[in-house]
């Protein structure tokens, strides 16, 4: 009775509520199409929301909304704070990274006491049992690395897999087979997958960032030349199937073996560099007239890459067989086939380029969606050698212009490599325009996941700017300056000399004092190429006199950090060329006293001054009108044995009112002067 | 001070129910003697640990009541001070015991001779928090209506002496902690005593391993400075 009367009410109740909600959905439903963070929402089809005049109310579906929705929304309005380091680094001027390598220490030693803390909760986990979150937070807990299941049997042999202990899960399961229990078909499998990814050895349980990227680092260079040898990069890379290894006994002990048995031997195999047995295996996997998964012909299309001593044309043709019998098998292709022929297209230099065009349009005809990593590939084989002697394919524009504008999400590891090697042909073909579409790419949506770790996205920075420095007016280059250094990359001194270059193409030297001081926050106080270019541009004309008295105080700093420098060093750390500018700079901006220790430094350190720099002293000596320091310079272009002595001598005797001793000295000197210049003449003539 | 008269109610629980809990007292008679540093309690506790039964049943007979609360007695004593006090013709009431500790005394740095340099935190006394000087731990556990006060507290009191311990030396003031969602942030003052790397291993342990024991994200803010701020010298 009352279960009527209930759902009578909630008929009437239904039938109240029906066009409200109508109308309401129908009015959110417009609404998302400007709501630019509706992406996480699923935005229902409102077909007949415009059609309000025709009797007709479609309903459209509820909305959800994802769970850090109003998050996202509030997060879309900050942009980026250029003033500001990465938030992984505390606040505070001690404590910020000054260089990339500071910064990656610091990562680094951050992550080292978080595996610190995570040694101590794992070993007594019996005082973090206490939980107080509501609701419970499992990766708050303390993890169980040691299998509880003692005894042999098939629940501890899974547990061991699960906990990926793989000696004690060979060693279980060679207990069981002892024993005399059969070991079901899945655990089995279970056993050789594992088997197969660790490459039979111990996964190693340190979260090992150096030998990750040291892996990376090997990869990039193996796949830019492949003279090296594939048994040295496997020796470096990682782990090679040895031959009779646990996997392939247990394999051959498992009295029955199914498709996936095969599947995971050959990705097992294929993965740690045994082509050759793969295929074998594959054929065995046809002759028991069994059917592979799309993974397995992944793996496959690798192998066939991967055996040596074969032409490119017969892998490619044996590629093109596997597809075929793929499509026999009726196994469906997906994105990770087309980026694996993609990947070892690659390797084929020259002739792979058709094929790769004809790979990309299959895969576009099949309707599979190309992720970042499909058009790295295609970068790389287009542009493999990084200066083109003839033209150069136009394909990057044609990338380009179909990736405007689209966000991506990750399918591929290889998709974060996109934007580096799009930059480095930007600046290979020194295209500004082409840059600026491969960073608003970048900026769309949420693709900047995929600039890679720090040492790549300091090369696309790197690249970026020097593309800047180069090509770019000097007010948006500076803008730039502003905005990328250094927030998001730390310039190298390369960088820095280039920005130096384009600040004396456009002429706005006054600029440099203010590039020295950031250059000694960014760690480069002690790199001698920056210092010679900072002084030679300073040094090289001459300038309103508050100019010459900011780069004298620029020289003078650049001169106490090669003399702290010499102080560590026993190398002398000084050059001709930059003693002569900072003596120059000196001068010009009145300063004759240190100009004069500057001289007494050319004869410690035993360098030759230039004849302009010996001029300009002549110069400044007249003009403070006194011999001494005329007879001084003389003295010096004498020590040194220049050519221009004599001139200067004869400069010294025009112009200055020289007393009787200061005469006689200067005779002597310039008897000494000639006769050494004679004799070198002789010499000369001698020689001749 | 409430830590410390909470750990002598434990105590005297105990005492009344006559059951031996020798961990409990250990803990009572240890955060007592840390909190209140009365070199008295902890000299009486020894006392009443080396000296022989009957001894110490005349010592406290003497003594009295009131003093049965303090940590004296040893642990053959409680059922025959149990049945002694009930003799006694008085309703059983709890008395508060506990060292003496004027709270004209309480957060105050004595004067000395002009010396002695002190912080802000410090030069200030606690009639002065939220007229010149805010709180150091921020959760809303005293608000109306709110509850779990003294959990916060006790989290409190955990946080600064893990702290203390993890950083050694290097804290320049009192932590303050904030409270914020399900999150805890610490903000620390350290003395730039570490290189960098050193810091960030600190920083990185410490947040680690306070989230996974209070299961909520912890954040430690670290701000720098080369010396103790001195606000004064008294």
């Amino acid at each position: 009775m009352a279960a009527v009367s209930s759902a009578r009410w909630l008929r009437v109740r239904r039938g109240l509520c029906l066009p409200l909600t109508g109308r309401r959905a129908g009015l959110c439903g417009r609404a998302p199409s400007s709501r630019f963070y509706s992406g996480s929402a699923a935005v229902p089809e409102v077909e007949g929301a415009d059609a309000t005049g025709t009797g007709e109310v479609v309903i459209p579906k509820k909305k959800t909304w994802d769970k850090v929705a109003v998050l996202q929304a509030l997060a879309s309005t900050v942009h980026r704070d250029a003033t500001a380091a990465p938030y992984a680094f505390q606040d505070d001027p001690y404590l910020i990274p000054t260089s990339s390598m500071e910064s990656h220490s610091f990562l680094l030693a951050k992550k080292s006491g978080e595996n610190a803390a995570k040694f101590v909760i794992n070993s007594y986990p019996k005082y973090f049992q206490k939980d107080i979150a509501e609701p419970h937070i499992p990766c708050f807990m303390p993890e169980y690395f040691e299998p509880q299941i003692e005894g042999i049997s098939e629940a501890a042999l899974q547990e061991r897999i699960k906990l990926r202990k793989v000696k004690a899960s060979v060693d279980m399961f060679d207990q069981l087979l002892q024993t005399g229990t059969t070991v079901s078909l899945e655990t089995a499998n279970c056993l050789l997958d594992l088997l197969c990814y660790c490459g039979n050895q111990e996964p190693s349980t340190n979260y090992n960032f150096q030998q990750r990227e040291q892996a990376e680092e090997l990869e990039e260079a193996t796949e830019g030349n492949n003279e090296k040898p594939k048994k040295k990069a496997g020796h470096q890379l990682g782990v090679t199937w040895r031959a009779k290894n646990n996997a392939e006994r247990i394999f051959a002990l498992m009295p029955e073996k199914n498709a996936h048995s095969y599947c995971t031997m050959i990705r097992g195999m294929v993965k740690h560099r045994a082509p050759t047995q793969a295929l074998n295996l594959y054929t065995e996997l046809l002759n028991n007239r069994l059917r592979a998964d799309v993974h397995t012909f992944n793996s496959l299309i690798e192998a066939t890459a991967l055996v040596v001593n074969e032409k490119f044309e017969e892998k490619w043709n044996n590629i093109l067989d596997l597809l075929k019998q793929m499509v026999a098998q009726n196994v469906k292709p997906n994105l990770q086939t087309f980026n694996t022929i993609l990947k070892c297209l690659r390797r084929f230099h020259a002739f792979g380029k058709l094929p790769a065009l004809q790979t990309l349009r299959e895969m576009k005809a099949i309707g599979i969606e190309p992720s970042l990593a499909t058009y790295h590939y295609i970068i790389q084989l287009f542009y493999q050698h990084e200066s083109p002697s003839k033209g150069s394919s136009l394909i990057i524009y044609d990338i380009m212009n179909e990736l405007m504008g689209k966000k991506f999400s990750p399918k591929d590891p290889d998709d974060d490599m996109f934007f580096q090697s799009a930059m480095r042909v930007c600046s290979s073909l020194r295209d500004l325009e082409l840059a600026y579409q491969v960073h608003d790419l970048l900026n769309t949506g949420d693709n900047r996941k995929f600039i890679g770790p720090d040492h790549r996205r300091n090369f696309y920075y790197s690249k970026f700017f020097g593309l800047l420095c180069l090509m770019e007016q000097i007010d948006v280059t500076l803008k730039w300056y502003k905005d990328l250094i250094p927030s998001v990359f730390f310039p190298h001194s390369q960088t820095l000399i280039d920005l130096l270059q384009a600040l004396d193409v456009a002429n706005r030297l006054e600029l440099i004092p203010q590039i020295w001081k950031d250059s000694k926050e960014y760690g480069h106080t002690f790199r001698r190429d920056l210092k010679e270019e900072i002084l030679m541009l300073m040094a090289r004309d001459r300038h309103p006199p508050e100019l010459q008295v900011a780069f004298a105080d620029c020289a003078a700093d650049i001169k106490s950090t090669y003399e702290s420098q010499d102080a560590r060093q026993t190398a002398p750390s000084w050059l001709a060329s930059s003693l002569n500018y900072i003596a120059v700079l000196f001068l010009r901006a009145g300063r004759t006293q240190e100009a004069w220790k500057m001289l007494g430094l050319f004869r410690t350190h035993n360098k030759i001054p230039r004849s302009e720099l010996l001029n300009e002293f002549m110069g400044s000596a007249k003009a403070s009108g006194s011999p001494a320091q005329a007879i001084e310079i003389v003295k010096l272009a004498g020590a040194f044995s220049l050519p221009i002595c004599e001139s200067l001598t004869q400069t010294l005797m025009a112009d200055f009112t020289l007393s009787q001793e200061q005469k006689e000295a200067l005779g002597d000197l310039t008897a000494l002067t000639s006769d050494s210049s004679s004799d070198s003449d002789n010499d000369v003539g001698e020689g001749k | 001070m409430a830590g410390r008269s909470g750990a002598l109610e434990r105590e005297k629980l105990s005492v009344k129910d006559g059951v031996t809990h020798p961990e409990r007292r250990e803990e009572g008679s240890g955060s007592g003697s840390d909190l209140c540093k009365d070199p008295e309690v902890g000299r009486a506790q020894e006392g009443g640990k080396k000296t022989p039964v009957a001894g110490v049943l005349r010592a406290v007979r003497t003594v009295g009541l009131a003093k049965l609360a303090a940590p004296v007695c040893c642990q053959e004593l409680r059922p025959l001070v149990l049945s002694w006090s009930r003799e006694l013709p008085c309703v059983w009431r709890a008395l508060h015991t506990s060292a003496v500790c004027a709270k004209n005394r309480a957060a105050r740095v004595r004067v000395g001779k002009g010396d002695k340099p002190v912080t802000y935190e410090e030069a200030h006394v606690p009639h002065h928090i939220a007229h010149r000087k805010g709180w150091l731990s921020l959760h809303t556990g005293n608000l109306a209506g709110e509850d779990h006060a003294a959990e916060r507290t006790v989290e409190d009191i955990f946080f600064r002496k893990f702290m203390l311990g993890t950083f050694p030396g290097c804290l320049a003031d009192k932590l303050v902690l904030k409270r914020r969602a399900n999150q805890v942030e610490i903000c620390a003052l350290v003395l730039r005593q570490l290189p960098a790397h050193k810091f960030y291993v600190l920083v990185g342990y410490s947040e680690t391993l306070l989230s996974h024991f209070y299961k909520c994200p912890v954040h430690l803010h670290l701000q720098t400075v080369p010396s103790k701020v001195v606000y004064k010298y008294i």
